[in-house]
């Protein structure tokens, strides 16, 4: 097991994080490509950047938008983004690890927030878990990877912390550690294909709504009503059988 | 247009791996990455990019010659894209190069340093010259595509003939100069590939390879494309690459001849085997092949050949730039499978290059057209992933960029950080002292230690009180532990704690709670070793134990006996008592034959000749 933990922490662990950083240089490259190709290809250049910004600048500050539809679950997502930035970036452990590797490091949490700070991601992450699955209008919206990744997420936060407190064994405290070990690879590793890429596209995708849609307010409300699905809640639009494929390029023909 | 599109996912994971390797060449140097050596400084990349490169580009001087000085109007179609590849070619010189210099940013000093007796002199001159001009003769094909660019254009088309007669000059100068490199080693070039007249026959196979290389490009790009392959107008081409590689047997068998080493080419063995193989594919196999009809007028049977005639050509300048060197010593050169990625990625990236020139400016007559990038087009879904990435630019955009993430993550992967860009001191383990009354300490085993005289230097240290002088810690229940047994390396500082053995579950089996009562788990806060190990320092030792990092066996050996046997020569006014032959007088073997002038190193060291000359 020991070598099974070393592979994890040694080769694994460099390509997890060398795919983590260039894949999602590559995705932020891509999606500026394609902001500044849709604007060359509009046909007119008007873009409401200030809009744009502040939209932005809205999502990443999420305070303004926790009194919108479903408060509790705003807040538990914020708090848990909180831990779960803090604690793999900022654990003494982690940090010292740092320095070991690459020779500078920089400051580090200490023992009792950083408790703290995982104890907040599990129990939100907890939370979160529940909000998608007791919510129907979030079922109706959720894929298989929206059920996978808090728990993969939450992972080697239960374990680093048992690992961290726990008096254990060797053995359990190898086996606890090589779930961490790996559940963080995989993380890493697939970071850059999946929906967690916002991590780095956020501050991209209200501008590649504006520039290459060009919605205008209230757009989606006039789609729900060409479609048919005015007023209707979501859970009951997403149940409704799509027109079938033959149908839909009739559409597109007339 | 799948097989272009194949193929550039290829060379982008060809491209995205070498970059790795080059973000380690360049940032910990050439020992990290590359099984060169003093004895071996020139390998894959001299014979390879450098060599082989240069050979590759001949096509481009022997076309501009054949179209433009000797008017053979019918080659005019291929023309331009022997020149594109000259150009690339020696651009991927220039790039594998910059790999292999030891220091890449001085390479501007030829420029201002002149030696003009070095044939590097003038090959570096040369290259880069004619790496000018080659940029010349391309740039009115990219510039037909902006109507800004036209009087310039105009002008080059004009001033074309002195641009190719400088071409032709500068390549034959330095297509041969390659070779004179190759003069100054008799002694360590085979005497089947070493000659007088390496020169010669380096432009001679170069004006072959040329002819080849044009063949061999058209058709291969003509399958890839999908194109008409121009099979009729390079038929003459390999009639006359047939008539240059029989002219360069026959030098090159008289040359052997002249000097009287035809005996080489019977004398069984790694050279004589090599020596066959390279002039079967390079000279004897195309040849035939060239002559007969049925071969010279198909397309499959022109590829084929010039096919086989490019590769030989390049090993050969492999086997001249390292391969067929005479072994000296006990260094067997084979390159690191990071120099092979390097050669490999600037090959990748020209034909990349290559790629997009052809599909982005007019070097055939007519660019390649994809019929999936017209916008009219319905689009077709992916049968596995059901998606559809988009027209073909964007899908490529994004295809080739994730092959080139994933093997340039698997290059870094694969590339361990080293601690220092040099290795460093290599590992001695030490073996402990033998003997009894007198020991000998001789910890790496060569043969040159000293006899210690263990009981002598008891007795006068004050008897059995005296052991916690030196042997100031001991293993568990051991009294008066070895040296070896901490200080195991005769140079690097030793581990004498071993955290990870006891927390293994097959050594100590100790829970971290067990040393580490309190957070944070650090060094600082642990448990000493006393507290379990109640033996661990006996009563009365002088040498404090603080950290259980064991210095090298030599330092802590000299620092022990060197310390007393100073104040000794002191106090007893003998200086000699502190010099080195106090200690150090003799050389034993480890037999003790009494013959202390067999130093088994010694005769390693030398470096024998492989055969007689």
């Amino acid at each position: 097991m020991q070598a099974w933990i070393e592979f994890g922490r040694g080769p694994l662990f460099r390509l997890a994080f060398c795919l983590m950083v260039l894949g999602l240089l590559r995705v932020v490259v891509l999606t500026i490509v394609g902001i500044a190709e849709a604007y060359r290809r509009n046909s007119d250049r008007i873009v409401p950047w200030k809009a744009i910004a502040r939209q932005t600048l809205g999502w990443l500050v999420p305070v303004r938008r926790l009194l919108g539809g479903r408060p509790v679950y705003s807040v538990t997502s914020f708090l848990f983004h909180v831990g779960l930035l803090a604690v793999p970036l900022f654990l003494a452990a982690h940090v010292r690890l740092w320095r070991g590797a690459v020779g500078f490091a920089w400051p580090a949490l200490p023992q009792r927030p950083a408790d703290y700070f995982t104890l907040l991601a599990i129990a939100a992450g907890a939370g979160l878990i529940c909000g998608r699955v007791f919510h129907r209008g979030a079922r109706a919206l959720s894929r298989l990877q929206d059920y996978i990744w808090p728990p993969l997420l939450l992972a080697p936060f239960v374990t680093g912390y048992v690992c961290a407190h726990a008096a254990l064994g060797p053995k359990v405290y190898q086996e606890m550690m090589l779930v961490h070990i790996y559940a963080a690879d995989l993380i890493m590793l697939t970071i850059p294909f999946t929906k967690i890429a916002h991590c780095v596209l956020a501050p991209f995708s209200q501008a590649v709504t504006a520039v290459a849609w060009k919605f205008v307010p209230g757009a989606g409300q006039e789609v729900a009503a060409t479609l048919g699905y005015a007023g209707l809640p979501i859970w009951v639009a997403n149940s409704r059988s799509a027109p079938a494929a033959g149908d839909k390029k009739e559409a597109l023909v007339k | 247009m799948n097989r272009v599109y194949r193929l550039k996912f290829i060379l982008w994971l060809v491209v995205g791996l070498a970059s790795a390797v080059a973000a380690a060449r360049f940032t910990q140097g050439l020992g990290a990455i590359t099984n060169l050596s003093d004895p071996t400084p020139w390998g894959l990349w001299v014979g390879f990019d450098v060599m082989g490169g240069v050979a590759l580009a001949s096509g481009g001087f022997i076309m501009t010659a054949a179209v433009y000085i000797f008017r053979l109007e019918r080659l005019h179609g291929v023309v331009r894209p022997a020149v594109l590849t000259a150009f690339l070619g020696y651009v991927a010189v220039a790039v594998g190069l910059l790999f292999d210099l030891g220091l890449p940013w001085n390479i501007w000093h030829m420029i201002v340093f002149w030696n003009p007796h070095s044939p590097l002199f003038e090959v570096g001159w040369c290259v880069m010259l004619y790496l000018t001009v080659l940029t010349l003769e391309l740039f009115p094909v990219p510039a037909q595509e902006f109507s800004a660019l036209a009087k310039v254009r105009r002008i080059l088309v004009k001033g074309r003939l002195p641009l190719v007669v400088a071409g032709i000059g500068l390549s034959t100068l330095h297509q041969s100069s390659l070779g004179s490199l190759f003069l100054i080693m008799p002694y360590r070039l085979h005497p089947l590939w070493y000659s007088p007249i390496l020169p010669l026959l380096f432009l001679i196979s170069a004006i072959g390879l040329g002819m080849m290389m044009v063949t061999f490009e058209s058709h291969s790009t003509a399958w890839l494309y999908r194109r008409k392959p121009e099979t009729e107008a390079l038929a003459p081409l390999g009639g006359a690459a047939r008539w240059v590689l029989l002219l360069y047997m026959a030098t090159r068998l008289a040359d052997l001849a002249i000097r009287g080493q035809l005996r080489y080419l019977v004398t069984p063995g790694w050279h004589m085997a090599l020596f066959w193989l390279e002039m079967s594919v390079m000279a004897i196999v195309p040849a035939i092949l060239f002559s007969l009809p049925r071969v010279r007028r198909t397309s499959g049977g022109q590829w084929a050949a010039a096919g086989l005639g490019v590769f030989g050509v390049v090993m050969n300048r492999i086997d001249v730039g390292g391969l067929a060197h005479l072994s000296r010593g006990n260094h067997i050169y084979l390159p690191a499978w990071t120099e092979v990625a390097i050669s490999a990625g600037v090959v990748a990236g020209a034909t990349l290059a290559f790629l997009f020139m052809v599909e982005r400016f007019r070097v055939w007559e007519q660019r390649p057209a994809d019929p999936l990038a017209d916008p009219h087009k319905l689009p077709e879904f992916d049968r596995v992933g059901m998606t559809w990435l988009g027209v073909p630019a964007i899908a490529g955009r994004m295809v080739y960029s994730l092959g080139f993430i994933f093997a340039a993550a698997l290059g870094l992967a694969l590339l361990a950080p080293q601690p220092a860009a040099s290795r460093g001191v290599d590992p001695q383990p030490v073996h402990r002292a033998r003997g009894g009354a007198i020991l000998w300490i001789d910890g790496n085993l060569d043969g040159f230690g000293v006899a210690f005289p263990h009981d002598r230097i008891v007795k006068r240290l004050g008897g059995d009180t005296s052991c916690v002088q030196c042997h100031h810690m001991n293993l568990p229940r051991d009294r008066a532990s070895g040296c070896y047994e901490c200080h195991r390396d005769m140079y690097l500082t030793s581990d004498a704690f071993q955290h990870d053995w006891h927390a293994s579950p097959e050594g100590g089996r100790l829970a971290c709670v067990q040393c580490h009562p309190s957070q944070p788990r650090s060094a600082a806060g642990a448990k000493p070793c006393t507290g379990c190990h109640k033996d661990l320092t006996p009563a009365g030792a002088t040498i404090p134990v603080k950290h259980y990092r064991a210095p090298g066996y030599v330092q802590s050996m000299h620092v022990l006996c060197i310390n007393c046997h100073v104040q000794l020569a002191k106090q007893e006014g003998k200086p000699d008592f502190a010099r080195c032959v106090t200690c150090h007088k003799e050389r034993r073997g480890l037999t003790d034959s009494g013959d202390t002038t067999a130093r088994p190193d010694a005769v390693r060291g030398i470096l024998l000749p492989a055969m007689t000359r």
